[in-house]
C-alpha cells in the first residue's frame, strides 16, 4: 500500500488538525455557540462542528444532539461522513432529500438515524487545509437557499478564526 | 470490555464492525506510508505491551491506539480516528444486544 492520494489521508492536513488543538475538548466551549446560530439561523434542529479525521469524524463542538448515541461516542466513521466530502472539494455539500441521493440513500445515518437533508460548508485554515465542516441536519426534506449557504460559510470563517486564535 | 474481534461479528443494521489491528495498520499506511506507519505500529505495540500481529480484542486495540496517540501530531490524529470507530462500535453493539440483556 502506498501513501494515499485522498485529502482525507493527508499527513500535513492531519498535522494541522493536531497543531490547531482540535482534538483537545477545550475547543468545545469556543465554537458551540458558532453551532447554536447556524441552527438558529437555518431553523434546523441540528448543527456540528465537525473535524474530519482520516478515519472518522469528530464532533468538536454542537447544537441539538442530547440524548444521541453521536453526542456519546463524539463522532462517527468517516464512511457515513456526509462534511468528509467537504475535505475533498474544499466546497460546500448540500443534501436536499438523503433519500434519493446515490451516495448517502444507504448511509446508516440516513436509514438508521432519519438523516434527511444536511448542508455543510468547509473550514478552511489560514493555511489552507480543510479541517472540518460547519453543517446543519435534518429530519425531513428541504432545500438550501444560497444566502443560507452564504450564512454558514459567514459562521464557518468565525468558527475559523476562533480555533486560530488559540494558536498565538 | 474485552471482546475478541474475529468472528465477534458486525452490527447488522449498520454494516459495521469493530477496528481491526489491519485496518489500522492500513491506515497508518495510506497517512504515512507503508514502512513508517509499521514503524509506527511496532512502536505503539511495544508501549502497549502488545505483539504486532497478535492485537486481537478491542481493549488491546484501544491500548495500542493510546499508546500511538502519545507520539502527538498526526499519529495522534490516526489514532482518535481509531477511538471514535472502537467507541462507535462498543456503543451501537450495546444497543444492538439490549433487548436479548446481553453485551457484546
Amino acid at each position: 500500500m502506498t501513501i494515499s492520494s485522498d485529502p482525507l489521508h493527508d499527513a500535513a492536513r492531519l498535522q494541522e488538525i493536531a497543531e490547531l488543538g482540535l482534538l483537545s475538548p477545550d475547543v468545545d466551549p469556543i465554537l458551540s455557540d458558532v453551532a447554536t446560530r447556524a441552527a438558529a439561523s437555518l431553523g434546523m434542529p441540528v448543527s456540528l462542528v465537525s473535524v474530519v479525521l482520516d478515519e472518522a469524524l469528530q464532533v468538536a463542538a454542537s447544537h441539538g444532539i442530547d440524548g444521541l448515541w453521536l453526542n456519546e461516542v463524539g463522532g462517527h466513521p468517516v464512511e457515513w461522513s456526509f462534511c468528509a466530502t467537504s475535505v475533498r472539494t474544499r466546497d460546500a455539500f448540500v443534501v436536499p432529500n438523503t433519500h434519493v441521493h446515490p451516495e448517502h440513500r444507504t448511509n446508516p445515518l440516513v436509514t438508521q438515524d432519519g438523516v434527511r437533508c444536511y448542508a455543510g460548508v468547509p473550514l478552511i485554515s489560514s493555511r489552507g487545509f480543510v479541517l472540518g465542516n460547519l453543517c446543519v441536519v435534518g429530519m425531513e426534506e428541504r432545500t438550501f437557499t444560497e444566502a443560507e449557504i452564504g450564512g454558514l460559510r459567514d459562521l464557518a470563517a468565525e468558527a475559523v478564526r476562533r480555533i486560530e486564535a488559540r494558536r498565538r | 470490555m474485552v471482546a475478541k474481534i474475529e468472528g465477534g461479528g458486525r452490527i447488522p443494521a449498520y454494516g459495521y464492525g469493530a477496528p481491526t489491528e489491519a485496518e489500522v495498520v492500513a491506515s497508518l499506511a495510506r497517512v504515512f506510508g507503508p514502512q513508517r506507519g509499521s514503524e509506527a505500529w511496532a512502536k505503539a505495540c511495544r508501549a502497549a505491551g502488545a505483539r504486532v500481529g497478535a492485537v486481537t480484542t478491542t481493549a488491546q486495540v484501544t491500548r495500542c491506539a493510546q499508546a500511538l496517540a502519545a507520539e502527538g501530531g498526526a499519529f495522534a490524529t490516526v489514532a482518535r480516528s481509531v477511538d471514535i470507530r472502537m467507541r462507535t462500535y462498543i456503543r451501537l453493539a450495546a444497543t444492538a444486544a439490549a433487548p436479548a440483556g446481553g453485551g457484546t
